[in-house]
């Protein structure tokens, strides 16, 4: 065997584990993204499905690029060495796609938080309760933007 | 609550400035800047003993905030800061805010004819336009 032919079975496992790891973790992400988004979207259950499928599209073109750019081995003379480089790049993989993993959580996280601050109340009470009196009559001290 | 009444010393730079740079952020309640000094907030809101003192806003339903209080509501009425409102209050921070708002409130003529120089009391001749208009909503 001349001293590179081990890259090529590498190289295969490489491209079936990354692409298969893709898949099964896009997949796992849209499904349950998607009780975090309708959550989110309760009026829109359309947009819900947009995004969520926007942001597969994104994990899916990240990590498959990623993957390719990472994919060259250098070195593939024994048998020993290819179980090294494979097991090196593999884990490199592993981490990037735990960490986009954990970003897009983080995502999810902060688009329902978002949405369910726009409904609490302010996090002071009132210092005391002054009805105002008489009702506004577009005094011209008043100012309001845009308007 | 549907409004929230901001009233602020119009005869400060510093607070002139903060008015408009609120006024442009996007917010989940809209807010009404009315000088503390007008007639209409002297006749509204006459049984507000900080009016003219502190920052005060006001509730349409009648709820009235003053001093750190007041800058705590003006936040959580701003789509981008409603979390810092929150993150603010009830934390180790509070204090913090409580003395920096004290501390900023206290010297708000001198702090702004120190930072925009005119020969105006207060600093009042430059004050920025106060048509400018509000950013696009998203």
């Amino acid at each position: 065997m001349n001293e590179t032919s081990y890259l090529v079975p590498v190289y295969g496992a490489y491209a079936v584990v990354t692409v298969s790891l893709t898949v099964w973790l896009a997949r796992t992400l849209f499904k349950n993204g998607a009780v975090f988004l309708e959550d989110v979207f309760k009026d829109a259950p359309k947009m819900a499905d947009a995004v969520n499928r926007l942001l597969v599209v994104g994990f899916y073109l990240l990590n498959l690029g990623y993957a390719a750019m990472i994919m060259k081995a250098e070195h593939g003379d024994t048998v020993i060495q290819a179980v090294e480089v494979l097991a090196w790049k593999l884990g490199a993989l592993l981490l990037s796609l735990g960490g986009m993993h954990f970003a897009n959580l983080y995502m999810f996280y902060r688009i329902r938080r978002r949405a369910r601050l726009a409904h609490m109340p302010p996090p002071v009470l009132p210092q005391m309760h002054a009805p105002a009196y008489g009702a506004y009559n577009g005094h011209a001290a008043a100012y309001t933007p845009g308007a | 609550m549907r409004e929230l009444t901001v009233l602020y010393d119009a005869s400060c730079a510093l607070c002139v400035r903060c008015r408009d740079w609120m006024g442009q952020q996007r917010s989940l309640v809209p807010m009404r800047f009315v000088p503390c000094a007008s007639d209409e907030a002297r006749a509204r809101y006459a049984s507000v003993p900080w009016l003219g003192e502190e920052l005060v806003v006001a509730s349409d339903e009648g709820d009235v905030w003053a001093g750190p209080a007041a800058l705590l509501v003006c936040l959580w009425a701003l789509e981008e800061w409603r979390e810092w409102s929150y993150t603010l209050t009830g934390s180790a921070l509070t204090p913090l805010v409580e003395r920096f708002f004290h501390a900023v409130s206290s010297r708000r003529r001198s702090i702004g004819a120190f930072l925009w120089p005119d020969p105006c009391e207060g600093g009042t001749c430059k004050v920025p336009a106060a048509h400018r208009p509000r950013a696009a909503y998203r």
